[in-house]
């Protein structure tokens, strides 16, 4: 299981790091999205099930779906975006920023006690519903309070941009 | 000087995420990138979360944090998508130079 973990940590990275430096911000989308559903295996196979499927259901399938539709509003050319933006041109150092880092922090897990962390323990007999019904009861308000926020901004910001649409 | 255990591997790529996720946030001005930047950094946030629900035992705590944490994290994305159209239906495109040109 171990092996699959460590995969699924390498396919994650990398994944993350091309959806910061595609050039394609459709690319950079379908990216993320394989970044999200790679997460939730590694959720999946760290006995947090119930996290991976809100982690595949939600972060790799609603954002996306977000971000094309947002994508697909957008009518610039696909050349001029390079050209505006220049990303490639700003991204470069990222590559060589992450392999300085990287190699950092191996040598400070290698070197350093107090960075390492410890194995984990078994785990304890303890059930997510019951978890999150009863002793978490305040994060399900607030989860519903910002759900309920963040319909009322985007029909708001639609609202507001129709109106500017129909003025122009 | 022993081996690296895999938590501390997840460690290490969790902060490489956000390393990527910053220098994104730091050095683009596309909006929608901008938001691929917080995302990636947020997805390291619940990688941690997890990871630290694991090292204790209590990943049923953990999942419950983890699951606002995703709440919030599509809520930012939905609302900041819906800033960027109107940013482009205003000006044409997603710069986000142009934020700085809104009145009131």
């Amino acid at each position: 299981m171990e092996t699959l973990v460590y995969i699924c940590l390498a396919f994650l990275l990398v994944f993350c790091v091309m959806a910061v430096t595609s050039r394609s911000i459709l690319k950079s989308a379908i990216y993320l999205a394989v970044a999200s559903a790679t997460l939730g295996v590694i959720f999946y196979l760290m006995a947090a099930r119930w996290a991976a499927v809100v982690e595949v259901s939600a972060c790799s399938g609603l954002v996306t779906v977000i971000f094309i539709s947002a994508i697909s509003l957008s009518k610039e050319r696909k050349d001029d975006i390079h050209k505006k933006y220049d990303d490639e041109k700003r991204m470069r150092f990222l590559p060589h920023l992450l392999i300085i880092g990287g190699i950092v922090l191996i040598a400070a897990a290698l070197f350093i006690k107090g960075f390492r962390v410890p194995d984990s323990t078994a785990p304890a007999a303890e059930d997510f519903r019951e978890i999150f019904w009863n002793t978490r009861q305040a994060d399900i308000f607030g989860q519903i309070i910002t759900i309920l926020i963040g319909g009322i901004a985007v029909s708001v910001l639609f609202r507001d941009s129709k109106e500017n649409g129909d003025k122009g | 000087m022993t081996a690296i255990n895999l938590e501390t591997v997840m460690l290490i790529i969790g902060f490489l995420m956000i390393l990527a996720g910053c220098y994104c946030l730091i050095r683009t001005y596309h909006m929608l990138k901008i938001i691929i930047g917080i995302e990636v950094a947020m997805k390291a946030v619940t990688l941690f979360l997890i990871l630290a629900g694991y090292v204790n035992g209590h990943i049923g705590l953990a999942q419950a944090y983890v699951i606002t944490a995703i709440v919030l994290e599509v809520i930012a994305a939905v609302i900041c998508a819906g800033v960027t159209i109107g940013l482009y239906k205003k000006y044409g495109n997603m710069d986000i130079r142009n934020l700085t040109r809104l009145k009131g």
